[in-house]
């Protein structure tokens, strides 16, 4: 408990802005509806047939007509991106700051083994993404109902729960290449997101590359696919559940194993 | 009762194919001040790092306390440790840090924290980022010394400190090793051991040249002799007795004199050349 403190006094800043960030554009975004709805009604069948570009944002399976449409592809498209980039990112400093800042040596000598230190790192990152989906939630929730227009809760809360799981599994990516990193991996962080991202867009426009669906952790986490209420395979989340356990049990092992830069 | 507290066996660490240290044997015990003489890059911060787990080594045995924890992870509950560079967590502030490293042994430390914190002047509300080097190491004092632990493992650790700090800190390591504590002390300053340590070992390039008393580690060493007479200066190096080197003296009967150690590259040629014949 005292290492988790720790690691969320040490990441509390980094939370807020990112959390206020990404709940502020949601908030902000969800109440511009308004003003465009009515502009939106008239396009939204152009948008919806557009061929290989609607269904890349999955506009053929919603209606930007409605306030359900819009959440799915417009405020599902910037929240997905901005906790992806959070949850790398806090995955892929979590470990190597200790090296780069040079406070392994502190932190390493006291009382606790290595294991007990990823432990509660890894579980502070957890508890990071929880707190942050808790904000950008309740911003959306605050700007659906400032808006106040039918909208299915129980499809947000079904979307927010696979976006969780998304950002998991990032995150423990991330958090198993930092294990190996005596520096911060901000950039394979926001690289890795983007590619994942981009792989979802790839996979839905290209047939060729439809396999790419069971990589990128975008494609089960899509709002457009859970406001549509389609089906989503069970191998999405078997494979998440596996890139999270092995990406954890790596990380475990080459901690125990490497030498600690100073 | 514990008597070794230290104790390694042929210890060797390479990076790659590059040589840290090899075939490092020692033993320090309890109560006494061990000294660890080496230049940089000697292989003293390798050693320390060994003991600690913080890298593994490559082949040899290091036992800590006589083996009397199940592991190393209890075995740190007891070791209070300064390393050379002495970096924390930079937002946070002093105190905290000292907190955090005293609920990370479980144990009520604010008392003795309080004490070290006063002998030492530790800014307690300044931030980390805010300190100099100086007030770094002494963070690093009180987080090593606070909890009295039973072994001091401490890597260079008055750079930075200035003269009065440094007396202090010296008085804390002594008034340690009284009450039962062993101060494993890794430094490049040769009177630093002199003064302070019981027994020394010299290591250069990742090789143990010597383990000795101090006593006898000073007694065969040269002294360089400054002297300035009439304006001129003249230098040399004088190895007998103290007795034989006032006579010399009161013969030159200079205007001025001066009687250093030597050099660390010197005591190493010393027991180099010694180790030759």
């Amino acid at each position: 408990m005292i290492l988790l403190r720790h690691e969320l006094k040490q990441g509390l800043k980094n939370l807020l802005i990112w959390s206020l960030s990404v709940g502020l554009i949601c908030w902000a975004c969800t109440l511009l509806y308004m003003s465009v709805k009515d502009s939106l009604a008239n396009v939204a069948d152009m948008y919806a047939n557009m061929g290989k570009m609607s269904e890349a944002v999955g506009l053929d399976k919603v209606s930007l007509a409605t306030l359900d449409g819009y959440f799915a592809t417009e405020i599902a498209l910037m929240f997905g991106l901005g906790a992806g980039m959070f949850a790398s990112m806090i995955g892929a400093t979590s470990l190597s700051k200790e090296e780069e800042g040079h406070t392994s040596e502190f932190l390493y000598t006291l009382p606790y083994g290595r294991l007990t230190v990823v432990f509660w790192k890894y579980l502070s990152l957890v508890v990071n993404l929880l707190i942050f989906n808790v904000i950008c939630i309740g911003f959306e929730v605050l700007a659906v109902w400032q808006v106040n227009l039918d909208f299915s809760y129980d499809l947000l809360m079904n979307y927010h729960l696979l976006a969780f799981l998304m950002q998991v599994e990032l995150m423990t990516l991330c958090f198993f290449i930092s294990s190996f990193n005596s520096r911060k991996q901000t950039g394979a962080a926001l690289g890795i997101t983007l590619l994942f991202y981009a792989m979802d867009m790839m996979c839905r426009v290209a047939p060729d590359l439809e396999k790419l669906k069971y990589i990128t952790p975008y494609y089960f986490a899509s709002g457009a696919g859970v406001f549509s209420q389609s089906k989503l395979e069970a191998a999405h989340l078997i494979i998440a559940a596996i890139v999270i356990a092995l990406s954890l049990v790596g990380a475990i092992l080459i901690m125990q194993k490497r030498d600690l830069k100073d | 009762m514990t008597k070794k507290v230290i104790e390694i066996k042929n210890l060797k660490k390479y990076y790659g194919k590059h040589m840290g240290i090899e075939e490092v044997s020692l033993t320090v015990e309890k109560g006494e001040v061990f000294g660890f003489l080496g230049g940089n890059g000697s292989g003293k911060s390798t050693t320390i790092r060994c003991l600690l787990g913080l890298i593994k080594a490559t082949s040899g045995q290091r036992t800590l306390f006589d083996g009397r924890y199940e592991n190393l992870t209890q075995a740190l509950n007891h070791i209070g440790y300064m390393p050379s560079e002495a970096m924390f967590y930079p937002q946070m502030k002093v105190k905290d840090v000292i907190a955090f490293a005293a609920k990370s042994r479980k144990i009520d430390c604010s008392q003795e924290a309080e004490r070290l914190c006063k002998l030492l002047e530790v800014p307690l509300n300044k931030k980390i980022q805010d300190l100099s080097l100086g007030n770094r190491k002494k963070v690093s004092i009180v987080c090593a010394l606070q909890h009295k632990p039973e072994l001091l493992i401490l890597d260079e650790p008055t750079s930075g400190l200035d003269p009065l700090i440094k007396e202090r800190f010296f008085g804390l390591i002594k008034e340690a090793c009284a009450n039962g504590a062993a101060c494993f002390l890794s430094s490049h300053v040769l009177s630093e051991i002199k003064e302070n340590c019981d027994r020394a070992a010299i290591i250069k390039d990742g090789k143990i040249l010597t383990i000795d008393t101090i006593e006898n580690l000073t007694r065969s060493q040269t002294k360089r002799v400054t002297v300035w007479r009439a304006g001129h200066q003249e230098s040399f190096n004088h190895t007998g007795s103290s007795t034989d080197l006032l006579a010399q003296l009161s013969d030159l009967n200079p205007d001025e004199f001066l009687v250093e150690e030597p050099s660390l590259e010197e005591l190493f040629m010393h027991y180099y050349e010694e180790e030759a014949k």
